[in-house]
């Protein structure tokens, strides 16, 4: 209910400040907080007792989304509030993370909660990873070492598990170009509304001319081996046109290629439901995107 | 404002009058338990059991005590010889049960997951809590009994060994007081089933949930060695508590003041028993003479308390083909947790339910079971709708199912069998004793036209969507007779305030009960204001502080509207008659009460209105004048009433409600919501709306959401709001509350006690409705929580049944 | 320890706190201003800890007193103006918002922010918007109401 004893907190200004601030403090010792809607609930519940925090608050060139010529770029500080609000992100391959952004926990939550934030912590029910994970991203990370770029799928290894290293700060979440002809779309189920999901289904579809779909990404969120995509329902996928008979097919590969576990929430069988209803409706909605 | 200063007094009663409460709590000015500090204050955490069901082997306090900061820490034994057990007479029902002996902090064996074994006390919450995960307790793990079917098996495991069994109470609530005659009863009712058209028998299970104040518990003591115990508490009945803490640390009980904070934040039930936790902190206060505060966690809160329903419901009922209910079987088995919780144990929820199962229906006979079974889970604690959300579902859903069988609209078969004439006593003895269910019930129907809708609902069957209505009604108590609750709770069930006016012509109210929230300070004002004709600001309302307020049972049982405010208007019509008596002998009249009228901040004499004095001059001159009194009369304004209806009084309500279910996904949305009410007279018709439309969602919150969950070794897994969910102003409706009501002949403003069992009718009326949406699939829905995952494995399997 | 800068309800206070210390408490104990209430024990879910920080409603419970070094803090005993109650205080008065009152404060200050976003919401709207706020006692209906009520005697007076 209280955190345990925190020795020491510090507020870098730069990144070279929260990588010198992280090093200066031992193995296991400091940990990065962004907005901390995740993080806080552990410190509070005493699961994590780090000996000192580096608060990336003030880390100017952490924040923002920046565009340009079909690339983007997402500070690892830009918060829900304001992904959810970025008008470009209303439709096309960008689209899934505002559906996801925008029913992150409530008002408050997406005040100060980030998606930088929600990567690094990668709680297995958690929208974010899932909605990144199908629009394939490449983070930049900044550490000790000096900076590197992991693609997304290598960089969420299972829940609360990550590559990134424990001195190294999350910088950006990157895309080098839109694909041309592709919606995204993100929707979860929970038994009370905008809670985390039991399932969320997000996916990517890039069309032809013609309207068949000749890429996809699939990636569900709420399974226990957290944030993952589903290659034999993306495989499937190729060459549908977003009717409902092939994206059914789909989404049948997809049940039968995850694990589906049973909990108080749902059973395996639910799950297994909410799989094909979420997907339907994503799938749908990305097809729909990607051809306006 | 506004309306704070208009002219016509008598329209008092009635009135939509912005709460008196409510500056204070919008300003942030509110003054809970958790804001009351004292200098010196030391902070009590609680180390809890980690295990169901646990030999304490040893409890090693060193490494906390050695924290800086620590002052002490206590276990069950440090305790033993210098309090009693919680087991006192004072919080013991008269009803025959097996109370188990248990110590504010578990001696010996642990019960449940969450019991407190050990408390830390030190200067800093921080601390206290830092020093409690140090507390080094060495349990050894002992055989489980989760399961009350189990439970109550031979050769369960015992949770208290010296009861000698698992049940802890038992009833038959039919056919009379010796076996005798309930074994002919239920030969009786065992004709009736058998030569019966039509019977229906199911098990319904209802999970376990209750509810959930926003502020959780917590207490504050102060000891001093020559005045004794002052303990704030958050509390619906201070009174009691003080006896409780009295009896239990051997105070004399003139040195033991308990104070429920003006604002708390919700009751619903759950701050009504007698709780172990505020004993610790008392002792640990005198102890240490120093002040101690709890402040409890919600992990604690959904650890310890808030739990209730859980039953498991075998109903039958038979009926005739022309669709008359002729009786009503019921064997009913609730998990009571441990029992170890003051004045309820548990059971006594349970108890009530099963009296008030027959509903507002005239059940030709009825043959009605209970018993109750201990478990290693936390004890039940009241929730709003007492005991019998669980019954209410089991017999809503089971008229429906006879509607069903018969081809009859559900809501034509209710008609047929509700309580057409009252008073009226149930086939359990329960006193139903004014109103007119029939006007319910017809009002509710106008809201609604069944034809229409039934064509509505083929069409859009035929589109392949799923619309449907059900139907449910609740007869609630208004208020808890002393009939009902010395047996029930060892306690009198009247009202009692007493009024105060001041040379100033300004009233004051002391009321022992202890609101969290139902507005009395407004109502009670405002009855004040319509009795004198002064103003609602003119009066102010102590509640909770036993220092000055007279003996009360509580808020619990709907008494405010009942029994409160009647003892108030009884104290307030004492009062007028004497202001009367000395106006007349001041103006040479010959005049009674009923020749004065008290309006405007004046008192009047009709047939003369030229003869008037101000409230407060004659109020003044009683008080501070006292001279030139009529023969025998003395000075003074203060008066003190009990108010005692001759019988329980109960408040009715039925309801409809709309659903549309996704036959795919088995997710439902609750299209419309239309409730019918008598509340008897209303004094603040606002307030009445808002108790409603509480109490109707948290029934759709217990119904749909929220379920406390134990594994099977009895590890609690829900105590954070993220896992026991309750609903957020997204998932529920917008309500229509309407109302059809009966002055109350029983009261002296006619008055109902309103919105306690208020949640119990929501259940029936929502299952109804989703079955009634996929009768196509032939759905009966027997258990709770009806989520969408259940109807969709229903649908799964109606549609495998093919 | 650390000392912090920061403004509350337009006070400045410089104030040494342990690291730990949560804002909440911060706010509650080292200043007394007791109207923000704690109704969760660590999930941040029940929102009777809503304040404004920098103007935006957030969880206060949910935030060290360290990180708000720096910034400006709203509280529900900094909504009304010059003993001037605010058009949603109004409103929750008059319609009946509130009953037990301990959710009240964090619901006013979100909402308070919420209208300044959306100062036409739908029903609909008002209700996801309060998705942050557990309330136990209306049912949500004369919030909602409330809610509505502020919105429109916003837009007719064209301010607070």
């Amino acid at each position: 209910m209280y955190p345990a004893k925190i020795d020491d907190y510090s507020r870098p200004a730069t990144i070279a400040e929260a990588v010198a601030a992280l090093a200066s403090f031992g193995v296991g010792e400091a940990m990065c907080i962004a907005g901390g809607m995740s993080l806080m609930q552990a410190i509070k519940s005493r699961l994590v007792r780090p000996a000192c925090l580096v608060d990336l608050q003030d880390v100017a060139e952490l924040r923002g989304i920046r565009g340009s010529g079909g690339a983007l770029s997402i500070g690892a500080m830009t918060r829900y509030v304001e992904i959810a609000g970025h008008a470009p992100f209303a439709s096309g391959p960008f689209a899934a993370l505002r559906d996801a952004a925008s029913h992150v926990g409530d008002r408050q939550v997406r005040n100060r909660g980030t998606i930088g934030g929600s990567l690094c912590w990668n709680y297995m029910a958690a929208c974010l990873p899932a909605a990144v994970l199908a629009l394939g991203a490449t983070l930049r990370l900044v550490g000790p070492g000096g900076e590197r770029t992991i693609a997304i799928d290598d960089f969420l290894i299972g829940p609360l598990e990550t590559a990134r290293g424990e001195q190294e700060v999350l910088v950006s979440i990157d895309w080098k170009s839109a694909p041309a002809r592709s919606g995204s779309a993100y929707k979860k189920w929970g038994l009370v509304k905008d809670a985390l999901p039991v399932v969320g289904v997000a996916a990517l579809v890039t069309l032809e001319a013609n309207g068949a779909c000749s890429a996809a990404r699939l990636a569900l969120a709420g399974l226990t081996a957290g944030a993952q995509r589903v290659p034999a329902g993306e495989a499937a996928l190729l060459g549908s046109k977003g009717d409902a008979a092939s994206l059914d097919r789909a989404l049948e590969a997809v049940c039968a290629n995850v694990d589906l576990h049973s909990d108080h929430w749902a059973d395996a069988a639910y799950r297994g439901q909410l799989v094909r209803q979420l997907g339907r409706d994503v799938l749908t909605s990305a097809f729909a995107r990607a051809k306006n | 404002m506004a309306t704070n200063t208009k002219d016509d007094t008598k329209a008092w009663m009635g009135a939509r009058l912005e709460r008196k409460e409510d500056l204070r709590l919008i300003t942030g000015q509110g003054r809970y338990l958790g804001d009351v500090v004292l200098p010196g204050m030391l902070y009590a955490v609680f180390v809890r059991s980690e295990y169901a069901h646990a030999k304490i082997v040893s409890i090693d306090a060193s490494e906390a005590l050695a924290l800086p900061g620590v002052v002490a820490v206590y276990k069950g034994e440090d305790l033993m010889g210098k309090v009693k057990s919680m087991r006192q007479p004072v919080l013991l029902p008269n009803l025959p049960a097996k109370f188990p002996e248990y110590w504010a902090l578990a001696v010996g064996t642990a019960k449940f997951h969450g019991e407190p074994v050990a408390v830390v006390v030190a200067r800093d919450k921080y601390v206290a809590v830092d020093a409690a995960e140090l507390v080094a307790v060495e349990y050894e793990e002992l055989p489980v009994v989760i399961d009350p079917e189990a439970a109550l098996a031979d050769g369960s495991t015992l949770v208290h060994p010296d009861s000698g069994t698992n049940e802890i109470f038992g009833m038959t609530f039919t056919g009379g007081a010796t076996e005798e005659e309930q074994k002919k009863n239920e030969a009786e009712v065992e004709a009736i089933f058998a030569g019966a058209d039509v019977v229906v028998k199911h098990r319904f299970r209802v999970h376990r949930t209750g509810v959930t104040p926003m502020e959780p518990r917590g207490c504050l003591c102060d000891w001093s060695d020559a005045d004794g115990l002052t303990a704030w508490i958050t509390t619906q009945r201070p009174h009691i508590d003080r006896l409780g803490l009295a009896d239990i640390l051997e105070i004399p009980a003139q040195q033991v003041r308990v104070i429920a904070p003006r604002d708390q934040g919700g009751g619903f039930g759950v701050k009504a028993p007698f709780f172990r936790e505020n004993v610790v902190v008392a002792f640990a206060a005198r102890e240490l003479g120093r002040p101690v505060r709890w402040v409890e966690s919600r992990y604690e809160s959904l650890m310890n308390v808030g739990q209730e329903r859980d039953q498991i419901n075998v109903c039958e009922v038979a009926a005739s083909k022309d669709g008359k209910l002729l009786a009503l079987r019921n064997r009913g088995i609730a998990d009571n947790g441990t029992g170890q919780t003051g004045v309820y144990w548990g059971f006594v929820m349970p108890f009530l339910g099963a009296v008030e199962m027959p509903n507002g229906y005239t059940w030709g006979k009825g043959d009605i079971k209970l018993r109750v079974a201990t478990t290693n889970k936390a004890c039940l604690t009241p929730s709003r709708a007492f005991g019998h959300f669980p019954t209410r579902f089991a017999v809503e859903r089971s008229i429906d199912m006879v509607a069903h069988r018969l081809g009859m609209e559900p809501s034509d078969l209710r008609r047929k069998n509700i309580v057409p004439q009252l008073p009226y006593t149930s086939v359990t003895g329960e006193y139903y004793d004014s109103g007119n269910f029939l006007k319910v019930w017809d009002n509710l129907m106008t809201h609604i036209d069944l034809p229409a809708f039934r064509r509505e609902q083929a069409a859009a069957r035929a589109q392949g969507r799923y619309l449907g209505i059900g139907f449910a009604c609740g007869v609630e108590l208004s208020g808890v007779a002393s009939e009902l609750l010395v047996p029930m709770e060892n306690q009198p069930g009247y009202g009692a305030a007493s009024v105060r006016l001041d040379p100033r012509g300004k009233v004051h109210v002391y009321g022992g009960d202890a609101p969290g929230g139902q507005g009395h300070e407004t109502t009670v004002a405002q009855v004040v204001a319509a009795t004198f004709g002064i103003a609602p600001t003119d009066t102010v309302v102590t509640t909770g502080d036993t220092g000055t307020t007279p003996f009360g049972a509580g808020t619990i049982g709907a008494r405010a509207g009942s029994y409160f405010v009647s003892a108030v208007h009884k104290a307030c019509q004492e009062l007028k008659k004497k202001i009367t008596r000395i106006l007349a002998h001041d103006l040479a009249l010959e005049a009674e009460e009923e020749d004065f009228e008290f309006a405007n901040g004046q008192v009047t004499l009709i047939r003369d209105r030229s003869q008037t004095k101000t409230f407060r001059e004659i109020v003044e001159r009683i008080i501070m004048a006292p001279v030139n009194l009529p023969e025998g009369e003395v000075g003074g304004l203060d008066a003190t009433a009990f108010f005692e209806a001759l019988k329980p009084m109960i408040c009715f309500n039925a309801d409809f409600c709309v659903v549309e279910v996704n036959a795919d996904s088995g997710e439902f949305k609750i299209l419309r919501w239309v409730s019918s009410e008598d509340v008897g007279n209303v004094i603040n018709p606002m307030i009445v709306d808002g108790q409603m439309h509480g109490a109707i969602v948290q029934g759709l919150s217990n119904a749909m959401f929220e379920q406390f969950i134990y594994d099977e070794r009895g590890q609690q897994l829900t105590a954070d709001f993220e896992r026991y969910k309750l609903a957020t102003a997204a998932d529920v409706p917008d309500l229509q509350i309407t109302y059809a009501s009966t002055p109350c002949p029983h009261t002296p403003l006619g008055t109902r006690g309103i919105g306690e069992g208020r949640p119990s009718s929501v259940s029936g009326a929502l299952s109804n409705a989703v079955c009634d949406a996929l009768a196509p699939f032939g759905i009966e829905i027997t258990e709770l929580p009806l989520r969408p995952d259940a109807v969709w494995r229903q649908i799964q399997a109606a549609k495998a049944a093919r | 320890m650390k000392t912090i800068n920061v403004t509350i309800n337009g006070t400045r206070y410089e104030e040494t706190v342990p690291v730990r210390m949560l804002l909440v408490d911060f706010i509650r104990e080292r200043l007394a201003l007791t109207g923000t209430h704690v109704g969760c024990t660590y999930e941040g879910v029940c929102g009777a800890c809503t304040i404004h920080l920098d103007g935006e409603a957030v969880k206060s419970c949910m935030l060290l007193a360290v990180q708000a070094d720096g910034h400006e803090i709203t509280t529900v005993e900094g909504l009304a103006k010059g003993g001037e109650l605010s058009a949603l205080q109004r409103a929750f008065r008059q319609h009946h918002g509130l009953q037990c009152g301990f959710c009240t404060p964090g619901i006013l200050m979100n909402m308070t922010e919420f209208l300044v976003h959306n100062p036409t919401p739908t029903d609909d709207e008002i209700r996801q918007g309060l998705i942050g706020n557990l309330c136990r006692c209306t049912g949500y209906v004369h919030i909602v109401t409330s809610v509505r009520a502020a919105a429109d005697e916003l837009a007719r007076t064209g301010g607070a």
